[in-house]
């Protein structure tokens, strides 16, 4: 019988601390891509789901949202191009559909938001509007947005955690709840700065609302994200720089406009400047946080403690963490 | 047909070559020299430029790691006072050597994470990055477990140990495992690599050896996590993690849907919210 256990356990051993992993060329372009694609597709679903509700009131968002939709998918496209190393081959991306990358899939889920986007956009032009099929058709494919817009502003998450990387790998979940509450807040903030800008103070208020929610939302899936992390030990690699940046994430994109929304709304609406001020730090938290996301990243996977800090047994999924408690 | 070769590979390696079945390499380091033949024979056959590393330190490796040029790297891990009964030996206490090189995984993370098709599985059961169609996106570059494959910087697309695809098709056994001299690295079908390792654990077992295990082979460490085995797998006489190999790797594919999952999830629920907040209340 040939043993199937490990010799001892790990004390720390690496090779000369070499790094156990490599990381990719990724910078700012796919942070910005991820924050990007997140608030755009945000921006579609709101829009949407405020259409159904009052569709006079949010003719406006909805321009909006079709101008975001198209911005963000363009620039977005062009990031993720320019990202590449052999960018003439970037359609080569349309070669095959892979469910198991999450690069792949995403690449049809940006491509689904461009043209229900496009599509969308039509109803807004007021000579076509008037003709109902277009106008129907701009209907449909406003939910076609809104839909694609959920999954392109959630599938970063599963990019980042398909991976080998312990930061990113270590709180799947939790880095799917954080991206998704990022971009809800990011998306429900443009579109309030779009409604306060057009003196459409109602709606914008409503809009805040949401992103005041989803800021609180994101505040918690960020502590829960971070437990995971520390739980299997990969915090602690990178603890410096991660309290910098949890900090300055818990700040931008929590207290601030969560602060900013609450003094508006307990002056009645007579601060509205400082529900501004809110929108914008969270439209700006949602790229700081992806961008310290990504360089943590980035840093855990070149050092042992990290890399194979994760790639323990007792983090395998399915193993019972409680019951190996600490001895693994 | 390439298949009507001589094949090389049965007076070399044993065996003969023929697409359908499984290869792999077992990479016995409790053989391994040190030499780095398999190191230059990978260079001069691949055609790999020298990288200029300088000296790093690292006892005799100043190869430092795989990378996009460098598909096979020896390791050198001296050992000073390893032995368990706490005895400092006159001399050092053990001179471990390990000849590095990609997994070819099976399931494999890079393969899965590849949005172009570029990587894909051979009729050989090993990995390979077609360059004629990657466009090194790099996204195979964190997806891979053992860091091994990596983009290089002058042509723009990733890069990594093909196990002498090309080779393999003329019927001849790869450059690394026909050229060393203690036949550290075998080449050879799995059905048959996978039980002859198994035989040499056991037999270095019963000759006192008893820190042998198997890295990647089915069921052991280093097949963990989703991913069944490492079709160069090895057998190795200390922790992974100190000839740089992670202890329990797992299949990155496995966790889109925990992070999907959740985040839409979660999107449904804050949408939830905004169907109740947006439009005419009251
Ligand atoms: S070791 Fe890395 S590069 Fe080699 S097959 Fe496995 S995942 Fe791919």
């Amino acid at each position: 019988m040939t043993r199937r256990e490990l010799p001892d356990t790990w004390r720390g051993e690496s090779y000369y601390g070499q790094p156990p992993l490599k990381n990719p060329q990724w910078d700012w372009k796919v942070s910005g891509y991820i924050a990007i694609a997140g608030l755009a597709g945000a921006a579609q679903a709101l829009a949407w789901i405020g259409t159904r509700r009052d569709r006079d009131a949010f003719r406006g968002a909805r321009r909006n949202a079709n101008l975001i939709g198209l911005t963000g998918a363009a620039t977005g496209s062009a990031l993720l191009i320019a990202d590449l190393k052999t960018p003439r081959r970037f359609y080569n991306m349309l070669r095959i559909l892979r469910p198991t990358s999450p690069m792949s899939f995403g690449t049809y889920i940006l491509g689904a938001f461009g043209v229900a986007t496009a599509v969308s956009a039509l109803g807004d032009i007021s000579a076509l509007r008037r003709r109902r099929a277009v106008a129907r058709l701009a209907d449909i494919a406003q939910a076609g947005a809104a839909i694609s817009g959920a999954g392109a502003a959630t599938y970063t998450a599963a990019l980042m955690a398909a991976t080998s990387n312990p930061y990113y790998a270590a709180a799947p979940r939790g880095l799917g709840a954080q991206f998704s509450t990022s971009s809800v807040a990011a998306g429900a903030a443009a579109l309030a700065l779009g409604e306060r800008a057009g003196g459409r103070d109602k709606s914008a208020k409503q809009l805040e609302e949401v992103a005041a929610i989803a800021a609180v939302g994101h505040v918690g899936a960020s502590l829960v994200a971070g437990r995971s992390r520390r739980a299997a030990g990969v915090e602690r690699a990178v603890a410096g720089s991660a309290h910098k940046s949890e900090a300055a994430d818990l700040l931008i994109a929590g207290a601030l406009p969560i602060a900013g929304y609450a003094l508006n709304r307990a002056t009645g609406g007579r601060a509205p400047a400082a529900a501004v001020v809110g929108s914008l730090a969270l439209i700006a938290g949602s790229f700081v946080m992806r961008h310290g996301i990504l360089n943590k990243g980035k840093k855990a996977a070149r050092r042992p403690d990290a890399a194979f800090g994760l790639a323990q047994p007792r983090n395998l999924p399915g193993t019972d963490r409680r019951r190996l408690g600490g001895r693994l | 047909m390439s298949f009507d070769a001589p094949q090389e590979a049965r007076r070399t390696a044993g065996t003969g070559i023929e697409p359908g079945r499984d290869y792999g390499f077992f990479t016995d380091t409790s053989v391994c020299i040190g030499c780095k033949a398999c190191e230059v024979a990978c260079k001069e056959w691949n055609q790999l430029p020298a990288e200029e590393d300088g000296m790093s330190g690292m006892s005799y490796d100043n190869t430092v790691d795989l990378s996009a040029t460098t598909w096979r790297h020896v390791a050198f891990i001296e050992q000073m006072n390893h032995r368990p009964d706490g005895q400092t030996p006159d001399f050092q206490s053990r001179w471990l050597m390990s000849s590095d090189v990609c997994k070819h995984c099976d399931p494999a993370p890079c393969l899965e994470a590849c949005p172009t098709g570029a990587i894909f599985r051979t009729e050989f059961n090993t990995v390979v990055v077609q360059q004629d169609i990657c466009n090194g996106c790099g996204y195979c570059v964190p997806a891979c477990p053992f860091g091994v494959v990596d983009l290089d910087g002058v042509d723009g697309k990733a890069h990594k140990c093909t196990m002498c695809y090309d080779r393999l098709k003329g019927g001849l056994e790869p450059a690394c495992s026909k050229v060393c001299p203690t036949d550290s690295i075998q080449f050879g079908p799995l059905d048959e690599l996978i039980p002859r390792a198994e035989d040499r654990v056991a037999s270095l077992h019963d000759r006192g050896v008893e820190d042998a295990y198997l890295y990647g082979a089915p069921g052991h460490p280093g097949a963990t996590g989703g991913i069944e085995k490492l079709n160069a797998f090895f057998l190795l006489l200390d922790r992974p993690e100190v000839y740089n190999f992670p202890a329990a790797p797992s299949r990155p594919a496995e966790r889109i849907g925990l992070a999907l999952g959740t985040g839409l999830a979660t999107f449904a629920g804050l949408a939830l919210a905004a169907t109740a907040l947006l439009g005419n209340r009251r």
